[in-house]
């Protein structure tokens, strides 16, 4: 039994150094340490720089032998942590990475944390030394792109095209690309409803304009769509299009308005100010029913009024029993937009005829004193010569 | 012409006194009234300019023809008025059992006439200041088809604040200058018809002022 037991011991002490040889080998040798000793980490790199929340991206490791004589076989590369999840596997296959070369270890990753930087582990294990561990920092941010809208018009109008100014701000550590703008709405149309702007570095702002032409009240939806390496990501905005007086439009105002009867035919003269801050451009001037427009000046075409500028008008017209006729005035605004307002004009009081109606009592007056200075005069002439 | 222009328009008196001891002659007072007729026929020629501009559009040619009309007739129609007047106070001094003939009437009525020359020369000299301000009105040649238009234009036209203005200061000078006329008148039928000046002052009178009323209460309805 004594001598059972002895026999097994040493087999086991033979086991264990047979093992040993087996673990380090034969290959392990303090050159190859020291080699191992002069392999470093020379980057990781992130694909996007920093993930939202549930992006896919890649790691990309970077590993460089600093031996100028030496190359170093490594057997095992690994990821490991627990803010992102490794989608691929592990580098298990044994290579060879030849004195002052690069080996890149790729690895696909899914970040699965909340906003936060984080620390994966990469290892690799030496075939004749140990293992090496570097840590590669990720950064998980959920913040979106930004659209500002910069100016737009107070208020809009049926038909007339307005521009509105926005940017794209990217507050990001990392840049997007791929950054399109869609723009839509009910009952408008915008020029162009689609923008490409591209990429957008970190910290960038990126001014888009586009043109709206609202047909009714409505609201604008702007839709920005970029991706974040291979991750499409979206961020929305609406603005709402509101309908009203527009403060800058263009306000031609008729004044200094002169009525002639002419035969019955009505001269309506006058003059147009433009009282806006917008150009009116083709302002007209013609007269609509009862009026029947006559020649010459059936419309007048006063022409471009710029602000604060004023033209003179004259139409002409038949009228046989109105007392007042609507002049109409019609202008277009940058976009070819016609806008029209009318203005009432008294024609009755005012004609020649009507207004000549009331005796001439000066006249009168004068020649009746005339009149009686000279009967006057004879009858005391005829007195004296009677005495 | 042996007696002075100033005595006849100043002491008409004296002049028809002396111009008693000449013989008849129409010779110089046609001459005066031939003088109105021209400057009368150069007002009209003026007025006759405005209607023919009005109605010149409707036919063409038509504006020469209104202006030559109413010139010529402006030149006659002095000479009638003369015959006239001279008719009408004769016929009133007939009422007065006035003596001498007709044609003595008619020469001192010509005689008289000369104020009016100057007051028609003086309203033609306004009238040359004013016609270019009266607006005419345009007619096209569609407007022959309605005569109301027509109306209405030449209503238009009598009642341009210009051609307004104008009438009465022609009216109101030929009303003063009609009167002088009448004063000189007076003088003539007293010596002419061997009237008393009262009876000449009616003959004379009478017919000019019932003649100046009807030119107020034209202008008034104007």
């Amino acid at each position: 039994m004594k001598t059972v037991r002895i026999i097994s011991l040493i087999c086991l002490v033979l086991l264990a150094g047979a093992m040993v040889g087996v673990v380090s080998g034969d290959y392990t040798t303090p050159e190859s340490i020291v080699a191992a000793d002069k392999v470093y980490v020379s980057g990781a790199t992130y694909n996007p720089a920093v993930f939202f929340p549930w992006d896919k991206g890649t790691l990309t490791i970077d590993v460089t032998n600093g031996n100028t004589a030496t190359g170093v076989n490594v057997n095992h590369a690994a990821l490991s942590s627990d803010a992102i999840i490794i989608t691929s596997r592990p580098y298990d296959s044994s290579t060879s990475i030849g004195p002052a070369q690069k080996q890149s270890f790729i690895f696909s990753v899914i970040a699965n944390g909340l906003d936060g930087t984080y620390y994966p582990t990469f290892s690799l294990s030496f075939r004749d030394a140990d293992s090496l561990f570097y840590r590669a920092m990720v950064k998980i941010d959920d913040t979106p792109l930004e659209i500002t809208i910069l100016d737009k018009p107070d208020t809009f109008s049926a038909g007339k095209k307005k521009t509105v100014y926005a940017q794209v701000a990217n507050p990001r550590e990392n840049s997007v690309r791929n950054v399109i703008l869609d723009v839509s709405g009910t009952g408008i149309t915008t020029t162009p409803s689609r923008v490409f702007v591209g990429n957008v570095a970190s910290g960038a702002k990126v001014p888009v304009n586009f043109s709206v032409t609202a047909d009714q009240p409505t609201t604008l939806h702007l839709l920005l769509n970029y991706d974040n390496g291979d991750n499409p990501h979206s961020v929305n905005m609406d603005v709402p299009i509101t309908f009203g007086v527009d403060k800058k439009r263009a306000y031609p105002v008729i004044s200094n308005v002169k009525v002639k009867n002419d035969a019955g035919t009505y001269h309506i003269t006058g003059d147009v100010n433009n009282a806006g801050l917008e150009n009116a451009n083709t302002v007209m001037v013609t007269s609509l029913a009862p009026a029947i427009p006559q020649d010459p000046y059936k419309t007048y075409v006063v022409g471009a009024l710029k602000p604060d500028d004023f033209g003179s008008f004259e139409v002409t017209f038949s009228a046989t029993t109105a007392e007042n006729i609507p002049l109409q005035l019609s202008y277009k605004d940058a976009d070819g937009n016609v806008y029209t307002s009318l203005q009432d004009v008294k024609i009755s009081v005012v004609s020649t005829a009507a207004a000549s109606t009331g005796l001439p009592i000066i006249p009168i007056i004068a020649a009746i004193v005339i009149l009686a200075v000279f009967i006057g005069g004879w009858i005391l002439y005829l007195k004296k010569s009677k005495k | 012409m042996k007696h002075s222009i100033i005595d006849l328009l100043v002491r008409p008196g004296a002049f028809f006194q002396n111009a008693m001891n000449d013989k008849e002659s129409l010779k110089f007072p046609a001459l005066i009234v031939l003088v109105g007729g021209i400057a009368g026929a150069l007002y009209g020629y003026l007025i006759g300019g405005l209607t023919g501009q009005l109605l010149g559009g409707i036919v063409p040619g038509m504006g020469t023809i209104i202006v030559l009309s109413t010139a010529i007739g402006a030149l006659i129609g002095t000479f009638i008025f003369w015959a006239i007047w001279a008719g009408v106070m004769y016929a009133f001094s007939l009422i007065f059992k006035g003596e001498g003939t007709f044609r003595r009437t008619l020469e001192f009525i010509g005689y008289g006439y000369l104020p009016q020359v100057f007051g028609t020369l003086i309203t033609f000299v306004i009238a040359l200041n004013y016609i270019p301000r009266i607006h005419v009105p345009q007619l096209s040649a569609a407007a022959s088809q309605n005569p109301d238009l027509i109306t209405e234009a030449v209503k238009a036209l009598m009642h341009d604040p210009a051609m307004m203005e104008l009438s009465q200061i022609a009216m109101i000078i030929s009303m003063v200058f009609l009167l002088w006329s009448a004063n000189i008148w007076i003088f003539g039928m007293q010596h002419a018809r061997k009237l008393s000046p009262r009876d000449a002052a009616l003959c004379v009178g009478l017919p000019v002022v019932l003649y100046i009323l009807y030119m107020i209460y034209s202008m008034a309805v104007m």
